[in-house]
């Protein structure tokens, strides 16, 4: 009875991992992702040559903006106004992740080197835990870094960029027709439904 | 978007996934995208991977290395990484001794064009 509950469970494991994966094998079939949304049709696409040209104006354009705003500092002032208040997080944090990143390397080349010797389990586990240790050593100090530059003039036009792709790129059909969801950047940025945005945003930001 | 990066890796690793780019790499009429051109970021990671998981099951298959190697990311991307650094010093052994091979010997006599 055990084993017919086990191979039960196994066959519907497997059902919902062919039903995800066949959800991913959507996401690539082609350079477009449509979704279902409030039982309205929508799709991102990969952007055209003439919406890039219109992403790389808009984005001048914000960046001339920006720079003209004192209250958004780069990255390198705010690690100076940091620096300056006795925080000296970054240099620490930089010295420890370049650290990291070459005892990661060879550790990833011996333990590579060791899988193609055919080396035992044990060896190969050995590696494969410093190794996991050291990913997560690499992402708390990243976690921390980012947090702490969040608010900079690079991830400003990051998230920028990000929103004005996802302006381009989101369509929704209308009479049977693919049509631009958003007339104009304005429309785009007065619009209420965040759910909306954010999951168009996030496919969006998958194909580009 | 982490969770969609690891289940493209998983696809990509699929037994499926695997035949139809092999089917692909084959026959002209088989193939992977509808799309021929302009690939999206998450297809050109689909197809990276596609390409290693091949080469890894090549090497499975000849008994380079144990099937286990599949079970674990860290496994295969190492083995990925180790393999890439193998085969770069492989190519400039191999460049270097065709480098060798034409350097012109110093006994070998050009024919004279004005005295022809």
């Amino acid at each position: 009875m055990d084993d017919r509950l086990k191979e039960a469970e196994k066959i519907i494991k497997d059902m919902e991992q062919d039903s995800s994966l066949s959800k991913v094998e959507e996401l690539i079939k082609d350079n477009r992702i449509t979704f279902t949304y409030k039982e309205n049709k929508y799709r991102v696409r990969l952007l055209n040559s003439a919406e890039k040209d219109e992403l790389d104006l808009l984005r001048r354009k914000k960046f001339g903006q920006l720079l003209k705003d004192k209250d958004i500092l780069f990255e390198k002032d705010i690690l100076n106004q940091y620096k300056e208040r006795g925080l000296n997080v970054f240099e620490e944090t930089d010295i420890e992740i370049k650290k990291l990143d070459s005892v990661l390397m060879d550790l990833e080349l011996k333990l590579g080197e060791s899988i193609s010797r055919n080396e035992p389990e044990q060896t190969l586990k050995n590696y494969k835990d410093k190794v996991q240790e050291i990913i997560n050593k690499k992402k708390i100090l990243f976690t921390q870094r980012n947090l702490l530059l969040e608010f900079s003039f690079e991830n400003a036009i990051l998230n920028y960029v990000a929103q004005i792709i996802t302006y381009l790129s989101l369509e929704i059909v209308r009479d049977g027709i693919w049509k631009r969801m958003f007339n104009s950047f304005e429309d785009f940025q007065k619009y209420e439904d965040c759910e909306l945005i954010n999951r168009a945003g996030e496919y969006s930001m998958l194909l580009q | 978007m982490n969770k969609v990066y690891d289940k493209i890796i998983e696809l990509s690793k699929s037994v499926k996934a695997q035949n139809l780019f092999c089917a692909a790499k084959e026959l002209s009429c088989v193939r992977l995208f509808k799309n021929t051109h302009d690939f999206s970021n998450l297809q050109e990671v689909y197809l990276s991977y596609l390409y290693n998981f091949d080469s890894l099951n090549r090497d499975i298959i000849v008994d380079k290395i144990s099937p286990h190697v599949l079970d674990d990311k860290i496994y295969w991307d190492s083995y990925f990484l180790w393999k890439k650094k193998y085969s770069k010093q492989d190519n400039k052994k191999e460049n270097k001794q065709r480098e060798l091979s034409i350097v012109i010997r110093k006994d070998i006599t050009f024919p004279n064009k004005e005295k022809q």
